[in-house]
This record gives C-alpha cells, structure tokens and sequence, in this order.
C-alpha cells in the first residue's frame, strides 16, 4: 500500500479461519479488507493525526473492519477474537481527540456505527434506552421531536456517539447544571472481552458493591464494548435566560462563579473566556475577560436563577454585556472550520482539558498560558473555564503553532501543559480522555499503583489483551 | 487538481471533524465510516495525490453517495459542496468504463432510446407559453398524469405537456458521469423547448428541476425559461382561487424530497398546499431541511442497489412512525421508492379534493 504510516511497522497477519468465523456471524458484506475501508477506519479526531494525514501519512492501518449490527453478534467476534489471539480496536464516531480508537499495531476495527437505533422512552421515569452507535445530534433529535433532551451537548454533538461519550467520560456544554455523562448514564448492556454479557439494569442509584458500571465509564473500550445505554432525560426547558458579564481578571471572574455555586445556582452554561478567546469571539467587546451564563428550565426558577447571578456578579464589580455575547458563542460553538485551514498552512493546533480545585484554578491556568507560550513555534495560546462544580472547574486550552518541527513542538507544549497541571494540584483530562497520546502522562496522574491496578483490572477481564492495544495504560505484557 | 482553491476546500473537508455525518442518509442507514464526507474527501484527497491502489474500490465509493445534498446544507464551510468533487470521480470511473452493473446499464437504455426506461410514445398535448415537462417517473405513473390534467383542465390555465420519448433530462448520464452525454442531452432539451414557444415550465420532479436548471448550467447550456415545481405551481393555483378544494379532516406525513429541500429550498408550499387541504401535518424525526433521500431507483444517485435498498428502508420506518392517515411526497420518483406506505404524489391529493370542476 503507498499509504505510510508512523505507528505500527506492518499490518498482522489475520488469520484465514478468523475471518471466515466472523464473516458467518456478521455475514460476509460486513467484514472488509479494502483498501477505502481501511484508510477511513485508520484514524479518529486526534488533531497531530490529523495535521500529519493532508500528506497522506495515517498512524495504523487496520487489518480489517468489522460492522456487527448487535450484541450477539459482537458476543462471537469477540470470542473468535480470543480464540484466534486477534486484537480488536472499537471505533464509535471516530470523534475522539486522543487517538483512542486508532488501531495501533493493525488491530481489526470493530465498527459500531450501525448500531444506532432509538430502543424506547420512558416518560413516567424520565429515561431513554439507545443503542450505543448513536450519533449525539440523531440522539438529541429523536428525543426533541418527543418533547425531551439528555442535555449533553458537546462540541461534538454532530459527529460523537453515546459509546464514544460513555467510553470517555464525556462532558456537554451544559454540564454545570445536568453533569457529564458518567452522571447520566442509568444502565448499561456490555460485552466483556471473553465475549460474555453483563446488563447492568438502570436505576437512579443503588448499593451493591462497587459500580460496575464505572468500569465502563471512561473504559476506552479496554475493559468491554459498550452496545446498549439507558439514560436520564429532560423536559424541553421552557425557560431560558442569558447573561454576560466583563471582569478585570480571569480570577475575579472564577471567584464570582465560586460564589454563584455556593450559592446553590446552576446555570446550564457558565462559560469565563480569557482576554484572548474573547476577542476571537466578541469583537465588540475585545480583550477583555467575558463570562456568559444560560439558565433555563421553569420560567420562575430561571427567573429567580438568573437574579442571583446578575447580583453576584455585579457585586463584584460585574460589567453586564446583555444577550449578545450568549448568541454569538451559540452560534459559533460548533465551527470547527477554521482548524483545516491553517493546517494546511502547517500549523499544529490542539485542545487539552484540565481540571482542578477552585483555590488552584486561576494559578493553573497563569501558568499553563505561561508554560505553553515558552514552548519554541508558539503563536496563540487561549483559555477558558467551562464545565463548572461548587469545588472546582475544567480549564480548556487551545494552542496554535507554526513550528518548523511540529512534532517537537506539539510534544513539547502537551509536556508544558501536563507538567503545569500537576504542579497545580490538577487533573490530566476533565473529558477528553487518554487514548494513545495522552498515556504518557498516565503514571505521574496515577501514580505507580494506580497504574498497576488499572493494568491488573485490564488482565483480570481481558486475559489475551484483545481490546484496545496500546490505550489508556501502557501494556506490560 | 490544477486548481489550488479546489484543493484547499477538499483537503479541509477532508480535515474536518465530519459534524455533517449525523445528516448523511447512507451513512445513517449503513453505519458505515467510508462512505462519510469526510471519509469521502479523504479518499478524493488521497486519489488525487495518487495514494489510492485499488481503483475500483474507490469508484465503488464514489457511487455509494446519495447525492442528496445533506452534507451541503450541515456544512461549516461556505460555497463548498463535495458533490461536485465525488462528480469527477464518477467522471473518471464513467470514462474508465467502470461503473457500477445498473449504473452502466441506465447509460446504455439513455443512449439507446434517450431515456432510461426504454422505448416510449411522445406525450404531446395542449397549448400556450406555460410548459409541463413530464419527467421520466412521472409518465409511468397514470395516476398522477391524470391528476395533473384534471388540475390543469379545471384551472383553465393554458399548459403545454410535453415528456415521453426521447426527451428526458439526462440525470441518469449526469450521475453515471457521461458529461458528454449529459451535455448532449441538455443541447436536445434546449431544441425541445424552443421549439415549443415556451416562457415557463412546471417539473414534476426536483432532480429534473436542478438539473435543467443548476447542472445545465454548468455545462453551459441556459434554457432560457423560468422554472417551477409543481407543488409551487399547485400553491399559486389555490392562492390566487384558480382551484378551489373541499377540507378533509385527516392527518398527513410530508416526505421532502431531498433535491427540493436540499438544492431547492422548497419545504414550505406543499405544506401550505397541505394546509389548505385540511391535513393536520405529522412530521417525522427528518423533515424540511433535515430530510433523508428515499434511496432512489436502482443505479440512478446510488450505483449500489443494495445500499439503496437500506437507505429505502431506513425512510419508510422513519415516515411509519408518524402514524399518519395519508403519507404525500411532491416527487415521482420518491412515490414510487417508498410505496410500502402507499406513498401519493401532492398532486393527486390536490385533484381529489378539487370541488369546482367543470361539468
């Protein structure tokens, strides 16, 4: 094949009989080993990945891609899988930021796209039952037509699917108010790596040992694939409110939020973009520190919420800037457009999502903007907090560069960025997960132990190590 | 690719996140990652650089496209429409003689009797400057021909209908690839209209409407008329009291065919025309510019007769849902794909209702 890649010397040898097995469960049409098929299975989102393919250059090209169209059917692929010592790499939207489903080492893709079927809603209990391949945006539209939302709206609404979401731990731009998925997320059907079924039942909460489901939230798709979820809904809120306020400092702004939690307000949206990102965004405003607010719900509780906020944010010395700047970041939070463009002019760009205290927040991200400019090829370095909680905040960076190595200098600012959020007290990934390129950093955020429990718990359900080569842990074996 | 903005735009389609996949109809109803646009434009990308070895899995790709439009319409870039782009690859299986079976045998009945269908009488009939082009899907179907003369022979409007024959506007070659052919064909079309004294013409069918229109353009040929689809045409007629309608107290499902909402614009005037017949609307999930393609006849938009099937299938459970009393598209073609929910055409709902008919 005249594609290179760069993160696995040759494709394995998949054995005849594997294929043959998997082509009689799944049915021949949905086994393939052309060659379109496996340069459009050979990557996800992961923006370096992305950058390197305008040249024609992929990380790992599949030895085959597998589509079953449900559990049953990825119950026997997953046990031919173990009988044939094949390595399987799940692929959801293909969406995600760190190269979590790249089939590192020509693993088969197990494609569970097709999976993507509305199940049921319960509208006694609030619940709703999907397959996992769904794509978010088809998600939210079957449950708008019925009247009804999940409220985890990522910037990846149109292309991430429920698995992807339950795999990473995803958040939504409304998560102050409903939470990330992992707070959503009632019920489960699994496959485990030996090809068994585990159904974890939804119910609002329950004491039964540990969560197994939590095994599986933020799994990677290393410990079983998610086929099935049952998730909490919303009523269409009927109330919305916006507001935005100018502050004098990023800090200033993170202690109004602080009080505007204490204050047991939960705004959906509570955005605080630095001088940078506001001017991006909000030409009429410019380089100064912007928050903007959306509640809604019950007109009187928005009301009541929205008074509260405008109070404290005002007492503080709060500049209030109206309902423009909401519209605006409505608008434009889902244009991506503009990452394509300069990468063809050779810059690297990336996102990275942190999380940490509030008493840390404001030193985390004066030295991440600190510690990332210094990095050699920096040309823009911006911030924002969004995805708030009365303890703390995530605090997502969005770096550009022109480098004349970018792989240097896209290695360097994630080292830049990963060493100040430790050094900060924080966390490495608020949502985006670790996938292939963030397990560098996994041992100094867990800890030698934490490693070596999350590895154990990986041999204990997958003995032959088929999901997931290369993800989330380094595999010792 | 000489030119560099063209490019630029495939390489960015081929960069981005896919955030128009969620609308893509025969990714939908496939799962499959291949056959997304950003997938699409990888692959054109990687082609284009010389990357790609098996060819003939490639043009497969190319003819796994719906050519619906949904992804221009979701898109993030402006002026962009990958359609084109997948186009050329058509172009280049077409001139590579590696089309799909039904693709290449459509071509060969186009070429053949100059229309896909086969042998074929001329429809000819009435007078005036106001022409009615009877589509290709359209005259297999004697319910909606009637509908449509008894619609015109109430309004009293003066209408010239012409179809049948030879006279077809060579969407088959266009979406096979034959740009020569399709240009052809586009001149032949032009003669029939001049020829025909004609101001203004209704279509029946949105793929015909952009082609004569958009895709004649392109290839240089200008009518020189103006254009309407029959359902802007019946909406005018109730409008202005040409026709009058009795209500009826019943529910109705509108399919958009995906050319007339995506390419056109259309998704209001059946619906208004619905309205004034007394349906109350039932909308699926899928509606207006969010609109899923039926699927197609077999080998026309889709080469892959299989993968039209899936993309049928996934419609008519989609317009299931609603439960309604009548399902109505404005698209021959779309009626006759999706007659498992005895799809009508607007136009025979609108004559059914006619109650001031001329004795």
């Amino acid at each position: 094949m005249k594609i290179k890649t760069y993160l696995s010397q040759q494709e394995e040898a998949l054995p005849r009989e594997f294929i043959e097995k998997v082509k009689h469960i799944v049915g021949e049409e949905n086994v393939s080993q052309r060659e379109c098929d496996l340069i459009s299975y050979s990557l996800d989102y992961w923006l370096y990945g992305v950058f390197l393919s305008q040249y024609g250059d992929l990380p790992s090209l599949p030895c085959a891609v597998i589509s079953p169209s449900n559990g049953e059917e990825i119950q026997g692929i997953l046990r031919c899988a173990n009988e044939y010592k094949v390595h399987i790499t799940p692929f959801g939207g293909g969406s995600g930021v760190l190269g979590g489903a790249i089939p590192t080492g020509g693993s088969a893709i197990l494609n569970l796209q097709g999976m993507n079927r509305f199940i049921f809603l319960d509208e006694v209990s609030l619940v709703a039952g999907f397959e996992a391949g769904i794509i978010g945006a088809n998600l939210e539209r079957e449950l708008n037509h019925r009247g009804y939302s999940l409220r985890n709206i990522p910037q990846s609404l149109h292309c991430s699917t429920l698995g992807g979401w339950i795999s990473t731990r995803a958040a939504g731009q409304f998560s102050t108010k409903y939470g990330k998925i992992e707070d959503m997320v009632l019920g489960m059907e699994v496959v485990l790596p030996d090809g068994s079924l585990l159904d974890i039942k939804p119910v609002p909460r329950r004491s039964v040992g540990p969560s197994l489901k939590d095994l599986f939230l933020g799994g990677e798709g290393t410990l079983g694939i998610v086929t099935k979820a049952v998730v909490s809904v919303h009523p269409l809120p009927k109330g919305t409110a916006k507001q935005s306020f100018v502050f004098r400092s990023v800090e200033v702004a993170l202690d109004v939020v602080r009080e505007i939690l204490r204050g047991d307000a939960r705004p959906a949206v509570v955005r605080i973009f630095d001088e940078s990102e506001s001017e991006r965004y909000f030409k009429e405003i410019g380089n100064r520190v912007t928050v903007i607010f959306v509640s809604e719900g019950d007109p009187d509780f928005v009301a009541l919420e929205s008074s509260v906020i405008r109070r404290i944010a005002e007492e503080n010395g709060g500049e209030p800037k109206g309902e423009d700047p909401v519209d605006i970041w409505l608008e434009k939070r889902f244009d991506i457009g503009l990452g394509p463009v300069v990468m063809q002019q050779g810059a690297v760009v990336d996102t990275i999502e942190v999380v940490s205290l509030f008493k840390d927040a404001a030193n985390l991200y004066e030295d991440m903007i600190a510690s990332m400019n210094a990095v050699k090829g920096a040309v823009m370095i911006s911030g924002h907090f969004s995805h708030f909680y009365p303890e703390g905040a995530c605090l997502y960076m969005t770096f550009a560069g022109f480098p004349k190595d970018p792989l240097r200098y896209y290695q360097d600012t994630w080292s830049a960025a990963m060493q100040a959020t430790l050094r900060n007290n924080g966390s490495i990934s608020h949502h985006h997960g670790i996938g292939h390129w963030r397990k560098q950093f996994m041992q100094q955020e867990l800890g030698a132990s934490g490693v070596e429990l999350l590895q154990r718990i990986k041999s204990a359900l997958d003995k032959n190590g088929i999901l997931n080569r290369g993800k989330l842990v380094e595999d010792e074996r | 690719m000489k030119d560099k903005k063209e490019l630029a735009q495939i390489t960015n389609c081929a960069m981005c996140a896919n955030m128009c996949k969620y609308s893509c109809p025969t990714y939908l109803a496939t799962g499959n990652e291949t056959i997304t646009p950003q997938k699409i434009a990888r692959l054109i990308l990687y082609e284009e650089k010389a990357l790609i070895e098996d060819e003939q899995g490639f043009f497969d790709v190319m003819f796994q496209s719906a050519m619906c439009g949904a992804c221009k319409v979701h898109c993030v870039y402006d002026n962009y429409d990958l359609r084109k782009f997948i186009h050329r690859g058509r172009s280049k299986a077409f001139k590579e003689g590696m089309l799909p079976d039904e693709t290449r045998k459509r071509v060969e009945a186009f070429t053949r009797y100059g229309n896909p269908h086969g042998e074929r009488q001329l429809l000819q009939k009435g007078t005036g400057d106001l022409g009615y082009f009877v589509s290709c899907s359209a005259y297999n179907d004697q319910q909606m021909l009637k509908a449509m003369d008894r619609i015109i022979s109430v309004s009293k409007e003066q209408v010239q209908e012409f179809g049948g024959a030879d006279i077809c506007c060579a969407a088959p070659l266009y979406y096979a690839g034959d740009i020569e052919g399709f240009k052809k064909a586009a001149r032949k079309m032009k003669e029939e209209i001049e020829k025909r004294k004609l101001r203004k013409v209704i279509a029946d069918c949105p793929t015909c409407l952009k082609m004569m229109t958009e895709m004649y353009r392109e290839v240089g040929i200008d009518l020189g008329v103006e254009f309407v689809h029959t359902s802007e045409f019946l909406n005018a007629l109730l409008e202005e009291g040409k026709i009058k309608v009795r209500g009826r107290n019943a529910t109705a499902t509108f399919h958009d065919p995906c050319i007339l909402a995506n390419d056109m614009g259309i998704t209001a005037a059946p619906r208004e025309v619905l309205g004034v017949l007394g349906f109350e609307i039932r909308e699926p999930v899928y509606s207006g510019a969010d609109t899923h393609c039926c699927g197609g006849l077999p080998g026309a938009r889709i080469g892959d007769c299989k993968l039209a099937d899936k993309v049928s299938s996934m419609r008519i459970n989609e317009l299931r849902e609603t439960a309604a009393d009548v399902y109505v598209s404005a698209c021959p073609t779309c009626k006759s794909i999706l007659s498992d929910v005895d799809m009508k055409d607007i136009t025979e709902l609108v004559s059914e209702q006619i109650v001031n008919e001329q004795s």
